[in-house]
C-alpha cells in the first residue's frame, strides 16, 4: 500500500515536465525515505536521478518497498490535468498493475482520480558514487538557461570551462564562435542570484548542448542550478526540489577533440 | 617444454589477471600460429579442465537454412545443443578460455583488440606479426604487403607471392557477409576500390604523401585494391571494368577524396574487416561506387554504380559494412541469398552463398583455411545477438527510408535512434574527418577538388549541419557513454 500526499503538486508536474523529453519510460522506486526515480536517455548518455524525501510529503506511507514503471509522458499527460494549486496524491497497492493520481482543489471543492497503468521496465540502477569534484558553479538557473538556449543557436556542444577567473562557455558553429564568461559574485541583494565557484582545480570539458537544454526545463523546480564538473566524470547539473529534494542530470562528456589522431586506423 | 610454458602462461592469465585468452591474442602475443594457438587452447582445455570456461568456436552448415554456412561462438554447456543444429560434421575449436563468460560479449575479443591496436601503432619499420600475417591461416598471392610505408609503389595488380592483408584484426572496415531476406544495407564508409587505371592511382597515392595518420588508413585500402582488382577482374571481365574505371577517373578521385576522408572518420572504430579473397573483391568495389554515389553529386559515379549491381545475373548476397563507433555494433551474418531485384542502390551484392565459398575454396585450398577467417564473423554476430537481451534498448535494426537525392537507403541504426540522426552522424564525422584531412594535408591533395562539388550543391552538408544543431547527434563517435562512469548494480 502506498499513499503520497503532496500538497505542492505543482512540484511533480514541473519535475515531469523537467524529465519526460529526457526519458520516456521509468521506474519510480518508493521506499520509506523517498519517492525516487533513476533513469538513463535512451542512448545512455545522460542519466535523470530524482529524489522527493519523504519529510516533504503531508502524508507518506510506504508499507513496503515498490518500483513502479510508467510511461512519463503519460504520467505527464494526468498531470496535466491538475491544476498548479492542486494537492497530489499518489496511490497505489501491492500487485496491482495501476497507479492513481488524485487531485483536489485547495477549497476542497473538486477531486479529480486519475488511474494509470503501469509497465514493466528493466531499469538499469547505476551505482553513482560520492564523488569530490574538481569545480561546482551555484547560479541562477535562468541565467544558466538562457546560455545554454544562447549558445546552441550557434554550435552544438558546449566547452565549460572553470578557472579562478571564473566560469567560461563557449561554443563553435559554421557561423562564429561565442564565450560567454561568469564571474563570481556574491554581492547580491537576493542569494539566489548569486554566482558562487568553488574550485578546487581547474577543468574544461566538452557537452552536448543538445542534452544541456534538456536540463534546463528544470529551470522552474529551482532558482538557482549546480553544475559539478570534473575531468574524470559526467558532470552534474542539479536542481533543488524547494525543500524536499532534488532532480539531478548527468551528462557524459565529449571526448577531445585531439584525441582523433591517437585513433587511426592501422594498416596492414 | 615450451609448450608447456605457454599453458602455465594461460593459466595464470585467465586464473589470476582474469584476461579472456583467445587464440588470436595467443598466436600473437607468443608469437605461434594461429592453428598452433588454437591447438595449445586445445591443449589447454584438455589438460587443465576446470576453473575456467570455455568458448568455442563452431562452423559447419546449417541443418535449417539451405547453404548456410554458419560459425558460431557458443560457451562450453552450450556447445552439444548448438552442435545439432549443425547439418553433420562441424568443426569445433577453441575459440578462448576465460575465468568466466564475460556478459559483455564483447569482453571477448577486448584483450585481443588492444593487442592489435599496439601492433598497429607500432612504426611502419617494425615488420610486426600482423603487418606481414605471418600468423594468419589464410594466404592470398595475390596480396603483397606494403610494409615500408606510404611511398611504396603502386603497380598494376601481379600475381605475387604474397600475403593477404591479415583478415582478422588488420583493415580499417568491417565487411560483414550477410543476406537477410528483403534487408538491404548502406555502407557507411568502405574501403575504396575502384578499378582504375595505374597513372590515376599513384597521382591519387602521391597525393596522399605526407598527410600523417591518415595515410595509415588510407594506405592500406590502396593496397588491397590492387590485390583485388584481379579476381574481380576474372569474374567480369576485366577488359570492361577497366575501361569504365578510366572513363570516370576525375570522378573516381573525387570518390577516393572522400572515401579517404571517410577512412579517416571510421579510424576511431574499432570495426574489423573480413576479406575473403572473392568476396570482398566484389564487395569492395561494390562499395566503393556506392561511397561514390553517397558522397558526391557527379552524374558519372551513377552510371559507374549502375553497372555493379547489374552486373552479375546469379543471386545475390548483400554485405554488410556497417562503421559505427561502437565496437560491438557490428553483426556479421551468412543468411539466405536474395533475389537482387528490388534491392536498393546502396546494396552490395555477392553472389550465391555455394559460389562464394567455392571460390574461396578454390584460392585457399581448403576450407579449414577460412575458419580461422570467418572467426570474427562469427564473434560479432554471437555478440549482436547476446546483446541484444542483455540491453534491450540498445537493438540493432534495419531502416529504410528515402534521402534527399530520391535513393532508397537502408541503414543498420540502434533501435530508438532515428536514422535521420545516423545520416547526420555520418555527414558530421565526415566533415570532421574533412577538415582533419584539411588541417593534415599538403596543399596539392584531394580534398580541395571534393569539396568544392560539396559546396556546390551544399545538399548533403547543410541538411545534415541543420539537424546537427537540433540533434547533436546521439552516435557522435566522440559522445562519452554514461555507461563507462557509472556501473551497473
Amino acid at each position: 500500500m502506498l499513499e503520497l500526499r503532496l500538497v505542492q503538486g505543482s512540484l511533480l508536474k514541473k519535475v515531469l515536465e523537467a524529465i519526460k523529453d529526457l526519458v520516456n519510460d521509468a521506474n519510480f522506486d518508493c521506499s520509506s525515505s523517498g519517492f525516487s526515480l533513476q533513469a538513463m536517455d535512451s542512448s545512455h548518455v545522460a542519466l535523470v536521478a530524482l529524489l522527493l524525501r519523504s519529510e516533504g510529503f503531508e502524508h507518506y506511507r510506504c508499507d513496503r518497498n515498490m518500483s513502479m514503471g510508467m510511461n512519463l509522458g503519460n504520467m505527464s499527460k494526468m498531470l496535466k490535468c491538475a491544476g498548479n494549486d492542486d494537492i497530489i496524491t499518489i496511490k497505489g497497492d501491492d500487485g496491482s498493475d495501476t497507479v492513481t493520481f488524485m487531485f483536489e482543489s485547495p477549497t476542497q471543492d473538486k477531486i479529480a482520480d486519475f488511474e494509470m497503468k503501469l509497465m514493466d521496465i528493466d531499469s538499469e540502477h547505476l551505482g553513482i558514487p560520492e564523488a569530490e569534484y574538481q569545480a561546482i558553479v551555484t547560479m541562477p538557473s535562468s541565467e544558466f538557461a538562457r546560455i545554454c538556449k544562447d549558445l546552441s543557436s550557434i554550435g552544438d556542444t558546449v566547452v565549460i570551462s572553470v578557472t579562478k577567473e571564473g566560469v567560461k562557455f563557449s561554443t563553435r558553429g559554421d557561423i562564429g564562435t561565442a564565450n560567454i564568461v561568469l564571474r563570481q559574485n556574491t554581492t547580491v541583494d537576493k542569494p539566489e542570484d548569486a554566482t558562487v565557484i568553488e574550485m578546487n582545480e581547474p577543468v574544461s570539458l566538452t557537452f552536448a548542448l543538445r542534452y544541456m537544454n534538456s536540463f534546463t526545463k528544470a529551470t522552474s523546480l529551482s532558482n538557482t542550478v549546480k553544475i559539478s564538473l570534473s575531468s574524470e566524470l559526467p558532470v552534474v547539473v542539479e536542481y533543488k526540489i524547494a525543500e524536499m529534494g532534488y532532480v539531478r542530470f548527468y551528462l557524459a562528456p565529449k571526448i577531445e577533440e585531439d584525441e582523433d589522431e591517437n585513433e587511426t586506423k592501422p594498416k596492414v | 617444454m615450451e609448450t608447456l610454458g605457454i599453458l602455465d602462461e594461460i593459466e595464470v592469465l585467465v586464473s589470476d589477471k582474469v584476461q579472456v585468452v583467445s587464440y588470436k591474442w595467443l598466436s600473437r602475443n607468443f608469437l605461434v600460429s594461429s592453428n598452433a594457438a588454437k591447438r595449445l587452447l586445445q591443449e589447454f582445455v584438455n589438460t587443465r579442465g576446470s576453473g575456467f570456461e570455455v568458448v568455442y568456436t563452431l562452423s559447419g552448415w546449417l541443418k535449417n537454412n539451405p547453404s548456410s554456412y554458419h560459425i558460431r561462438l557458443v560457451s562450453g554447456p552450450k556447445l552439444e545443443e548448438a552442435k545439432q543444429e549443425f547439418n553433420g560434421n562441424c568443426s569445433v575449436q577453441v575459440y578462448s578460455v576465460q575465468a568466466c563468460i564475460p556478459k559483455d560479449p564483447a569482453a571477448l575479443w577486448n584483450a585481443e583488440f588492444v593487442q592489435a591496436e599496439e601492433l598497429f601503432k607500432q612504426s611502419f619499420t617494425v615488420d610486426n606479426c600482423l603487418r606481414d600475417n605471418r600468423f594468419c591461416g589464410i594466404r592470398n598471392s595475390f596480396v603483397k604487403h606494403n610494409v615500408d610505408g606510404p611511398a611504396a609503389s603502386i603497380a598494376a595488380p601481379q600475381p605475387k607471392s604474397a600475403e593477404i592483408p591479415v583478415p582478422l584484426k588488420s583493415n580499417s572496415g568491417c565487411q560483414n557477409i550477410s543476406a537477410p531476406p528483403s534487408k538491404q544495407t548502406k555502407f557507411h564508409q568502405s574501403p575504396n576500390v575502384g578499378p582504375e587505371s595505374p597513372n590515376l592511382e599513384s597521382s591519387v597515392k602521391s597525393e596522399r604523401n605526407g598527410t600523417g595518420v591518415h595515410d595509415l588508413a588510407t594506405k592500406q585500402t590502396v593496397d588491397e585494391e590492387k590485390v583485388l582488382l584481379l579476381p574481380a577482374g576474372k569474374k567480369k571481365g576485366q577488359g570492361n571494368r577497366i575501361s569504365s574505371g578510366n572513363g570516370g577517373s576525375l570522378s573516381n578521385l573525387w570518390g577516393r577524396a572522400s572515401a579517404k576522408s571517410k577512412l579517416s572518420s571510421a579510424q576511431a572504430d574499432n570495426d574489423k574487416h573480413i576479406p575473403n579473397p572473392t568476396v570482398s573483391a566484389e564487395a569492395q568495389i561494390s562499395a566503393c561506387e556506392v561511397r561514390e554515389i553517397e558522397s558526391s553529386d557527379d552524374e558519372a559515379q551513377g552510371v559507374n554504380f549502375k553497372r555493379a549491381s547489374n552486373g552479375d545475373n546469379s543471386r545475390k548476397r548483400m554485405v554488410v559494412l556497417d562503421y559505427s563507433d561502437d565496437e560491438y555494433e557490428d553483426a556479421v551474418n551468412l543468411a539466405s541469398p536474395e533475389l537482387p531485384k528490388g534491392q536498393s542502390s546502396a546494396t552490395l551484392l555477392l553472389r550465391d552463398d555455394t559460389s562464394v565459398v567455392k571460390s574461396i575454396d578454390s584460392k585457399t585450398s581448403s576450407l579449414e583455411k577460412i575458419q580461422s577467417n570467418m572467426t570474427l564473423c562469427d564473434v560479432k554476430k554471437d555478440m549482436a545477438a547476446d546483446a541484444a537481451p542483455n540491453s534491450p534498448k540498445r537493438r540493432k535494426v534495419l531502416k529504410t527510408r528515402i534521402d534527399e537525392r530520391g535513393r532508397e537507403v537502408t541503414e543498420v541504426v540502434w533501435e530508438g535512434e532515428e536514422t535521420e540522426t545516423n545520416k547526420v552522424e555520418s555527414q558530421d564525422s565526415k566533415k570532421e574527418a574533412e577538415n582533419n584531412a584539411d588541417t593534415n594535408t599538403a596543399n596539392n591533395r584531394a580534398p580541395p577538388i571534393k569539396k568544392s562539388p560539396a559546396a556546390g550543391n551544399g545538399a548533403p552538408s547543410n541538411p545534415g549541419s541543420k539537424a546537427g544543431n537540433k540533434k547533436g547527434g546521439n552516435k557522435d563517435p566522440k559522445q562519452g557513454n554514461i555507461l563507462s562512469f557509472f556501473k551497473r548494480v
